[in-house]
């Protein structure tokens, strides 16, 4: 359980979906289940976060969904990434990485300071 | 993407909500076997795991409502988005807005305002309880002709009639108030015992009247209006029990009705005292109104039957007096008989207003074109920036919502204010006072500003859409003319304009030249000059004809002495618009056979110098005079009119006629005089008989005084006389001939001006389109001009290729709208005058005139297209 869950932004729950997604088409179980591993147990999302994120990615044109058939010959919904969402992950990504070196640069000469 | 996925998407959303509701749910049960799976091969019993996945995974109606939420916010956000863009779009362009707005808030201000006329008058139902179940019933012996009921007719009905629930009689007059201050006289209706009820009213205060208190012998009552009582007594006053002197009898006040019932079914009335109904001798006279009241099951067929059954019924027993076998007894929805014929000149009002309306859309389209046309540049980067087509239609389409939102603000204003100026000029048009903008015109307001904004918001939609904005991304942004779609719009925006103008403009100017043609009408009198004012001797003081008769010839001869006054006569009717006095007769030389109709006309009471005063020529014979008195041979005068359709080549003097059904007593014609309108000035027929009204003694008439200047100051004198011999007797109604005179074409002007002004409205806004639509459509062809230019084309004859082009459109619009104009015409006819509803020159004057402005709006664009240099305008492109 995490105690970050509830202080995920809207904005990093679509950046780590579309960023899950760039592997291969998942359904919303899956992408969940990625997130949780790839984060060391730290985020847990839930439904009530998952599947709205999801639809307002598919209304931005980010992601398209489908129904197929699993490897356990169940129906889901599976979501692949578009383009217009490749490069809005990319955007962001950018944006990530230059804001929280910045947040680490000013809490490493924070430390220094004291 | 193709550019209707947004729509698509949209639509889905909507429509199919509930099939997306049902994926997420199946989504979710998924999630959560996958999540019990998972648990239970980590080692937990799968109830367990089951337990325990719910609760990791959270309530599913949150998860659905967040879901919902996330759809509604992205769709609320995105709205807001582009009203803000659209309302910096307008800003940026004002003198647009303002025409756009002033363009449409005219438009739906004029529609709204009729419809709510058209809404209070016709589509509200009456202002009483069950309002569909109440019916008049009318004398009637043909399709046109229908009279009151006589007093033996209402009996019978009463006694025999099986399919009413109540019904009540009712007798329109004025009486004499005595005893509070100066006697007046005041407007009243007698009516029987169950009129309240039937109509469904309760008093405000106090009582109806008990059915009983209409037998004769009973101590009369009266119910006042609220008006009346707060006029008379105050608004704190109590004023049950107390007696109120009318026609010199006391009547005790039982009841005050509410505020808002100063007219109960059709009839104004101050005060309403009760009606006490003798036993007839004989069948007529015929003057009372009725009211009733439908059994719940009962229909108005049913009602027919009844009636007719009872008119047969009836007739046997007075047969030696009316003979009339084809007067049946008809009932009416009351509906029907309030509202009249209103409705068709209010529906073809509706119908210009409306035509008003789309002409002020088809102008707000065109204006958008040529916006969209200056915007393509605008329009292509935001493509080239990602926008897609469905997105940007969106954007469109909310500025033209905003647009018309805007427009039908002012609308509301104007209508607001156009309805006060409507109710303000009624000319007698029954329940306008009724009319206001309730909740049900707004709602009209609204759909219709709506249907505006989307309708006009087409243009530009198909614009966009129709077009590939590449190229104007990277030239000018006139490259291309458009798709076929495209053109063809442009032409119908032409062409409609013109095909809306033309039934518009015809009907305006029919109505207009009618009131011209009326008010050229000879009204068969000399209305400057002369004061009318209306008398009634009461009954009290005036027992029988001999008394009124005595007190006429003592006045008359004392007015006549007063110095300026030229003539001073009496009679029951005015022209013109009489009393509506009518009386059946028969001619002695060739009477009917018997079970037939008889012939009809116009009939008034009249005192000899009546035609001095009116200033109406004897044409032959001689008029009454003294030794036509109450006990010698009855006399009487007729019209020209008279002579010449009865007695078409035969000397009509000496001719004698039963009147009235009687057969006793004939009656000799001794003179001829002038025709008079008094049916209204559009009457087609004059026939008209005058009786002595020495012959009858009527106790009210009207009194009329010719001056020799303009009589200031006459009607005190006149009136000192009147008081010198009767203290009592008040002065009602004064008014000059020519007031009178001005009232009877006030119906009719009121139509024309309305018409007119709305005609007159569309032909400017239509003056103002055309010229913009076909200047535009012009403009849109300078790089086709510019190469013919440059090929050597002759300017003049490039001149009349385009002129030819934009008059092509013109005269089929045009066609269009003189086919429209003769078949909606048709509907103006009870309203026309003297002129057809397809009068050839109206129609081709109007053609004219539209065709003229067609051509100025093709020439000027076109000459300021050959006068550019064919090179530049090539270059540019």
């Amino acid at each position: 359980m995490s105690i970050l869950r509830s202080e995920l932004l809207r904005g990093t729950l679509d950046l780590l979906v579309l960023k899950t997604l760039i592997l291969e088409p998942m359904h919303g179980w899956g992408i969940a289940r990625r997130i949780r591993q790839l984060s060391d147990d730290v985020f847990d999302i839930n439904q009530g976060s998952m599947y709205p994120a999801l639809r307002r990615l598919q209304r931005k044109g980010w992601v398209t969904s489908e129904w197929r058939t699993t490897e356990h010959s169940r129906r889901a919904r599976y979501y692949t990434i578009t383009a217009a969402g490749q490069r809005q992950l990319s955007q962001e990504e950018e944006q990530w990485t230059a804001s929280s070196s910045a947040v680490n640069r000013v809490l490493m000469l924070a430390l220094v300071g004291s | 993407m193709s550019r209707f996925d947004g729509f698509v998407q949209k639509a889905r959303e909507t429509l199919a909500r509930r099939h997306e509701e049902a994926e997420l749910d199946e989504e979710m049960r998924f999630h959560l076997e996958c999540e019990t799976e998972r648990l239970v091969a980590k080692g937990m019993s799968p109830d367990r795991a089951r337990a325990e996945a719910e609760r990791l995974l959270g309530k599913q109606e949150r998860v659905r409502e967040a879901v919902r939420e996330e759809s509604g916010f992205q769709a609320l956000e995105q709205t807001l988005r582009d009203l803000r863009y659209a309302a910096r779009g307008l800003r940026k362009s004002p003198s647009f807005t303002l025409a756009a707005v002033l363009t449409l808030g005219l438009g739906i201000g004029a529609t709204t305002a009729i419809y709510s006329v058209v809404h209070g008058i016709i589509l509200e139902p009456l202002p009483y309880p069950e309002p569909d179940r109440l019916i008049r019933f009318y004398q009637q012996n043909s399709p046109t002709n229908r009279w009151g009921l006589s007093v033996a007719d209402y009996q019978a009905v009463e006694e025999q009639q099986r399919e009413f629930e109540s019904l009540a009689a009712m007798m329109g007059s004025a009486v004499t108030l005595t005893g509070r201050g100066r006697a007046e006289r005041i407007e009243a209706r007698r009516v029987t015992a169950d009129w309240f009820r039937t109509i469904g009213v309760v008093p405000a205060e106090g009582r109806g009247f008990l059915r009983g208190e209409d037998r004769p012998g009973t101590e009369r009552v009266v119910v006042l209006s609220h008006g009346f009582k707060e006029r008379v007594f105050g608004p704190v006053a109590n004023v049950l029990g107390v007696a109120i002197t009318l026609d010199g009898q006391p009547h005790t006040i039982v009841g005050v009705l509410p505020p808002d019932r100063g007219t109960l079914a059709g009839y104004p009335a101050e005060v309403w005292p009760i009606l006490q109904l003798e036993t007839p001798t004989r069948r007529g006279p015929f003057f009372l109104r009725t009211v009733a009241r439908l059994r719940p099951e009962a229909s108005l067929d049913d009602a027919r039957r009844d009636l007719a059954g009872i008119s047969r019924r009836i007739f046997p027993i007075w047969a030696d007096g009316f003979t009339d076998e084809n007067a049946v007894l008809t009932p009416y929805s009351m509906r029907e008989i309030i509202v009249g014929d209103v409705g068709s000149a209010l529906f073809l009002l509706l119908g210009a207003v409306g035509g008003v309306l789309l002409i002020g859309i088809a102008n707000v389209a065109n204006l958008l074109l040529v916006r969209a046309t200056a915007r393509e540049r605008e329009m292509a980067l935001r493509t080239s920036l990602g926008a897609s087509r469905g997105r940007l239609a969106r954007q469109l389409l909310v500025e033209s919502l905003l647009l018309a939102a805007l427009g039908g603000t002012a609308g509301a204003v104007i209508a607001l204010l156009g309805l006060e100026a409507l109710i303000s000029t009624n000319p007698g048009l029954p329940r306008l006072e009724e009319v206001g903008l309730d909740t049900g015109v707004l709602a009209f307001a609204a759909a219709v500003t709506l249907g505006a904004g989307l309708l006009f918001g087409l243009a530009p939609l198909l614009h966009a859409v129709s077009r590939d904005l590449a190229p104007s991304l990277r030239g000018g942004g006139r490259t291309s003319t458009g798709g076929a779609g495209w053109r063809r719009l442009r032409s119908t925006l032409v062409a409609g304009e013109f095909a809306l103008a033309v039934p518009l403009l015809v009907g305006a100017v029919l109505l207009v030249s009618s009131v011209f043609r009326l008010q050229q009408v000879d009204p068969g009198y000399d209305p400057d000059n002369l004061i009318s004012a209306r008398v009634s001797l009461p009954p009290a003081d005036y027992p029988s004809g001999a008394e009124v008769i005595q007190f006429w010839d003592e006045v008359l001869l004392r007015i006549e002495e007063i110095p300026g006054v030229v003539a001073a006569g009496v009679s029951t009717s005015l022209p013109p618009i009489g009393s509506g006095d009518t009386n059946n007769f028969d001619l002695m030389d060739r009477p009917v056979v018997s079970g037939a109709s008889q012939p009809s006309v116009f009939w008034s009471w009249a005192t000899p110098s009546f035609f001095a005063a009116l200033q109406v020529p004897l044409l032959e014979g001689r008029l009454p005079n003294e030794e036509d008195g109450r006990s010698s041979p009855p006399v009487v005068v007729v019209s020209r009119s008279w002579a010449d359709r009865y007695y078409p080549d035969e000397e009509t003097l000496g001719k004698q006629l039963y009147a009235g059904g009687d057969t006793s007593t004939p009656i000799t014609v001794v003179g001829v005089v002038g025709d008079v309108k008094f049916a209204g000035l559009d009457a087609m027929d004059d026939a008209a008989v005058y009786e002595p009204l020495v012959q009858a003694g009527f106790r009210s008439v009207n009194l009329l005084v010719r001056a020799e200047g303009d009589g200031t100051g006459l009607l005190e004198r006149v009136s000192a006389e009147i008081e010198a011999l009767d203290p009592g007797l008040p002065l009602a109604g004064v008014q000059t001939m020519s007031e009178r005179l001005s009232t009877a074409v006030a119906e009719p002007r009121y139509w024309a001006t309305l018409l007119g002004l709305f005609g007159g409205l569309g032909l400017l806004l239509a003056a103002v389109g055309i010229y913009g639509v076909l200047s535009y459509y012009v403009s849109r062809q300078s790089r086709d001009i510019g190469i013919r230019m440059a090929l050597g084309a002759d300017p003049a004859a490039v001149r009349r290729l385009v002129i030819r082009r934009g008059m092509v459109r013109a005269a089929l619009g045009m066609g269009i709208g003189v086919g429209g104009a003769l078949l909606l015409t048709r509907s103006l006819e009870s309203l026309l005058f003297g002129i057809s509803p397809s009068d050839p020159r109206t129609v081709v004057g109007v053609v004219l005139a539209l065709g003229l402005v067609a051509l100025v709006a093709c020439y000027l664009p076109a000459r300021r297209a050959t006068r550019i240099d064919p090179m530049r305008t090539l270059v540019v492109e």
